[in-house]
């Protein structure tokens, strides 16, 4: 199917050059490391129950996702590569295979900051070990999927930094509640049909999100 | 369009007189009533204001988002402009229905604001509107902006749903129909007003939605006249 | 009539606020107008 080789294709290459210059994972990951520090020497000694623990963890999550992920378009925009993309695949190949791409990264980006919050604050014990992948995958495919669409929506702007959190934080809100929530659930270790309400949340936001940016992607790419 | 000038009129007119002079008592007895409500007193007269102002905060999203969508099947700017008229109209009304709504709060509730579902909602829309016009003064051609802000508007749109059908489930609240509410969950909450209430109430809905109209009508001519005359000066 | 006024206060808000509104109803029909005006000389040109 020339559909699923072309998406494919645009996955590798942008797996290849990522790899090449390791700038995205570079920086994502620092910048993980440093949002986490400076939360460590904020809240020391103090009290951490399990939902501001929760709130912050997908906060870093937020911070971080907003920093490097928009980079696939924006990177074509800079690399002028843009138009020969426009060329050579369809619009709905080019938005799965970046789709894809970046929902990889951010699920690394998530499991990076859970291994992390998990060594450096003793009372992020995850009692529903199900809750949490559960959520934290659901979670981290609706977030690339929602900032995925902004980065396009933003790659042609002239203030594109500041514009992309500033964009996707409206849309990602029900997302980013609901996540907490979930979060919150399984550090207390609740049963997993507790969260159950916010699961449908979760993947209907997945679903309603990347079949709304499919349907959009045409409008944003093609002049 | 004269219908509706002089029946926004007509109609405002109305629900301040009504709202406000109705004498508010503990057995209305009769049409020129209304029922004391307990813990509201007065300050229920709101009502009659505030909610028709958040209505209308949302009616400007919807059009801007009607207009949007038109935009990107006919790719005629006009549609654009009608677009962006309306979103800056249901921007004024959302931070009207916000800083009344925490006043509001404040007098009822103890504080300016709480982070109750709705008011979460109306504050979310704002950040839409804020985000819509910071996309929009970043893209430089009319194409692409008018282009983009459609597609941003309709984004927008698709999570309104969650806001208002499944934000009030997870999250208690103190608007009515909130989680703790048992009178009904419904988004908007039916609130058990006397038939008298009621037609001052929706005589505010339909006053506002109509001055609304007349609003943005002035403001797309205005638009259209700029638009004609920057042309005429190349 | 200022003793009607100092027992239900709420009829000042009642008048402040009518007052308030029709100002702001005047303004707007005089713009209304103003546009039409513009609209027709632009029509001319």
């Amino acid at each position: 199917m020339k559909f699923i080789a072309s998406t494919w294709a645009i996955v590798v290459k942008d797996v290849r050059s990522e790899l090449r210059t390791r700038y995205a994972l570079n920086a994502l990951l620092m910048f993980v490391v440093t949002s986490v520090a400076t939360i460590l020497f904020a809240l020391r000694d103090d009290e951490l129950n399990p939902e501001i623990l929760s709130g912050m963890f997908w906060v870093v999550i937020f911070f971080t996702a907003m920093s490097g992920l928009s980079r696939i378009f924006v990177s074509e925009e800079e690399r002028g590569t843009t138009m020969t993309l426009q060329l050579v695949a369809s619009p709905s190949e080019v938005y799965f295979g970046k789709l894809i791409f970046n929902s990889g990264l951010t699920l690394m980006l998530s499991s990076a900051v859970t291994v992390l919050y998990v060594v450096v604050f003793p009372a992020f014990v995850i009692k529903s070990p199900l809750i949490f992948v559960f959520t934290v995958f659901w979670g981290s495919l609706g977030f690339a999927a929602a900032a995925t669409m902004i980065a396009a929506v933003i790659a042609k702007a002239n203030t594109k930094g500041t514009l992309y959190p500033v964009l996707s934080f409206p849309i990602l809100i029900p997302l980013l509640m609901t996540v907490m929530k979930s979060t919150a659930r399984a550090l207390d270790g609740e049963l997993f049909t507790a969260a159950s309400g916010e699961f449908q949340i979760l993947v209907s936001y997945l679903l309603v999100m990347t079949a709304g940016s499919y349907l959009l992607f045409d409008y944003v790419w093609k002049e | 369009m004269k219908a509706v000038k002089y029946l926004s009129i007509i109609f405002v007119t109305f629900v301040i007189i009504a709202g406000i002079a109705i004498p508010m008592v503990p057995q209305p007895q009769s049409l020129l009533e209304f029922p004391i409500i307990p813990g509201l007193e007065d300050k229920a007269r709101n009502i009659f204001f505030h909610v028709p102002v958040a209505w209308t905060s949302v009616l400007g999203f919807l059009v801007a988002l009607y207009y949007g969508f038109i935009y990107l099947r006919t790719k005629n700017l006009d549609y654009d402009t009608k677009s962006v008229s309306a979103a800056g109209l249901g921007m004024m009304f959302c931070l009207l229905a916000t800083v009344t709504g925490s006043i509001w709060a404040k007098f009822n509730w103890g504080s300016f604001w709480n982070w109750d579902p709705r008011e979460t909602s109306i504050f979310i829309l704002l950040l839409i509107y804020g985000a819509y016009f910071a996309l929009r003064s970043a893209l430089g051609s009319d194409e692409v902006r008018a282009r983009l802000s459609a597609v941003y508007a309709i984004l927008a749109g698709l999570t309104a749903p969650f806001f208002i059908f499944i934000m009030p489930r997870i999250v208690g609240g103190l608007h009515p129909g909130a989680k703790g509410d048992t009178s009904g969950s419904t988004p908007v909450a039916q609130l058990h007003m006397p038939p008298n209430m009621r037609f001052v109430f929706f005589a505010g809905l339909i006053g506002f939605s109509l001055l609304f109209i007349w609003l943005l009508n002035v403001r797309i001519r205005v638009a259209r006249m700029e638009h004609q005359l920057s042309i005429k000066e190349h | 009539m200022c003793e009607f006024l100092s027992q239900n206060q709420l009829y000042i808000v009642l008048c402040i606020t009518l007052l308030i509104w029709l100002g702001i109803v005047w303004y707007l029909i005089r713009l209304d107008k103003k546009i039409g005006q513009l609209e027709k000389q632009l029509k001319k040109d």
